[in-house]
């Protein structure tokens, strides 16, 4: 019976020691993923800060660093579920960023037609203004001519 | 009541806000910004539902959430909820924007070809128009140039003409000159053949002043002057020729009458078979020809053998044609002096038939027949009588 007993507690002390061998490499496990996920992220924030070439997002890149940070710190206090929460808020800060840059180009874009438009008008304007005056000067050479 | 409560106790009214601040916790920042943006885009959230219904949904959810999760004082969350709630509605709104800006570049795209389209249209009318208005001002200048130059043409033709006019009107006041002067310098050789600087001399002297001045005048370009002085040139020489013309044609007649008479003396005696000789009565100088015994006795008719003396008075009469002439027939003084008259008138008419048949124009002979009277020689004897049976020719001049 002893035997028995003292069978189990070595049984359970192995288990522990599996269990916390186990945790222990589950925990590593998680943090490096994090640290990949935080990394591959804050690469994306420097593509996105490049893509950002009309400067339209700024105040939104620095959010999502500040996230980012914040994410790294939570890490590395073991905070695992919070950092991902951060993590996946910052994912969806990117797709924010990036709709927001494609906002700003075509935007640019579209003001970019507008002035091309308006400059047209006024060419057009212009021309036809011109082309009266031709018309004018003409009509007036003719009966001077005449 | 309670107003007058309230008043009465000041310090209550702090309290009571106090309180109701500690009842609900204050809002997150996140939230209210949330609220704040959608607030903001009020008008939009149908486009933005209708464009992303999830986006929208699950901001909604979030922010339903964030709202009970700070009702329930449950900030951290709240705050969580909100951001993500706040993510959502901007990716929305940003997505929504894209779509309405997409829209509005194809629509600027389509008016931009459209104006590009009537730029270049007008651009080309322009151009058209431009090209036109060159032309036409290249032939307006072309005209003006040409309207000038014929202007300026019109000009210089005028002064070539007016030049040319003034040219012709000098040399017509010269040639008239000249014309003049060689007019006067005509009627100057005109009175000079009348001898007028002898017989016309004032006149004569004034024409050749006249025209020497004249001729002066021509040779420095004075045409009226020249004129002037050829007209009165010509009129002195004119006048000095009606004045010396008379006087010059006595003195040549009379030099060729005498001229003539003398010849007609020296041809006269030259007649075969007759007698000659000069017989002045007064002024008027009588050339008598003699043809002695050119009748018998008492016979009318002309003896035969005299014909070469009659052919030579026919000649000389022709020769010296201008000379009115006598045929005076003669007799002895043995008769009646009546049948003697008419005697020699037969004679004298024999002659006159003889010299006609001769050829000798009759109309200068005047016939007569004198009888006896003024006999040639004596008629005391037989041959004094037949050689007074006589016919003279007479040639008269002064």
């Amino acid at each position: 019976m002893t035997n028995f007993v003292a069978g189990r507690w070595w049984g359970a002390i192995v288990v522990v020691a599996l269990w916390a061998a186990l945790g222990g490499r589950a925990q590593a496990g998680e943090e490096d993923d994090l640290q990949r996920q935080i990394d591959t992220q804050r690469a994306s924030a420097a593509d996105l800060e490049r893509l950002d070439e009309l400067k339209a997002v700024g105040d939104e890149i620095t959010l999502l660093r500040a996230w980012l940070d914040e994410a790294w710190n939570l890490r590395a206090k073991h905070e695992y579920d919070q950092c991902r929460e951060v993590l996946d808020r910052a994912i969806k800060q990117e797709d924010l960023i990036r709709a927001k840059i494609t906002v700003s180009k075509l935007r640019n874009q579209a003001q970019k037609h507008e002035a091309t438009l308006n400059d047209l008008r006024g060419r057009i304007a212009r021309t036809r203004k011109a082309l009266q005056d031709t018309v004018d000067k003409k009509k007036a050479l003719e009966r001077t001519a005449q | 009541m309670t107003a007058s409560f309230a008043t009465k106790r000041p310090w209550l009214t702090p309290l009571l806000l106090l309180g109701v601040a500690c009842a609900t916790p204050q809002k997150p920042r996140e939230l209210e910004a949330f609220d704040n943006l959608r607030k903001a885009n009020e008008a939009r959230l149908p486009e933005v539902a209708k464009r992303s219904p999830d986006l929208m949904a699950e901001a909604d959810r979030r922010s339903t959430a964030a709202h009970e999760e700070w009702q329930s004082n449950d900030l951290e969350e709240s705050r969580v909820n909100a951001l993500l709630a706040q993510i959502k509605l901007k990716t929305a709104l940003a997505v929504l924007d894209q779509d309405q800006l997409k829209s509005q570049i194809q629509t600027l795209s389509g008016q931009e070809a459209k104006a590009q389209e009537e730029l270049t249209g007008l651009s080309k009318d322009l151009a058209s128009e431009q090209e036109k208005l060159a032309l036409l001002q290249k032939y307006v200048e072309a005209r003006k140039t040409a309207e000038a130059d014929k202007q300026r043409l019109s000009q210089e033709m005028t002064t070539e003409q007016q030049k040319a006019q003034a040219e012709q009107e000098r040399l017509s006041q010269q040639l008239a000159a000249e014309q003049k002067i060689a007019a006067a310098q005509l009627s100057m050789r005109t009175a000079d053949t009348v001898d007028a600087s002898q017989y016309a001399k004032p006149d004569y002297t004034t024409a050749s002043e006249f025209l020497s001045r004249a001729e002066t005048a021509l040779k420095q370009n004075d045409y009226a002057s020249a004129q002037a002085a050829a007209d009165q040139a010509k009129k002195s020489a004119d006048q000095a020729a009606v004045v010396a013309k008379p006087q010059y044609e006595q003195a040549e007649e009379s030099s060729q009458n005498k001229a003539r008479n003398e010849a007609l003396a020296r041809d006269a005696p030259l007649v075969p078979g007759v007698k000659v000789r000069i017989d002045p009565r007064g002024d008027l100088q009588r050339l008598v020809i003699v043809v002695p015994e050119l009748f018998s006795k008492r016979a009318p008719n002309i003896a035969p053998g005299h014909e070469a003396s009659l052919d030579g008075i026919a000649s000389l009469l022709k020769k010296y044609s201008s000379y009115p002439v006598q045929v005076i027939g003669y007799t002895d003084n043995r008769g009646k002096s009546t049948e003697l008259i008419a005697l020699s008138a037969a004679r004298a008419q024999a002659v006159y038939s003889a010299l006609a048949e001769r050829g000798v124009d009759t109309k200068r002979l005047m016939v007569s027949g004198l009888g006896g009277e003024d006999p040639y020689v004596d008629n005391r004897s037989a041959a004094g009588r037949a050689k007074n049976n006589r016919v003279e020719i007479v040639f008269l001049y002064h």
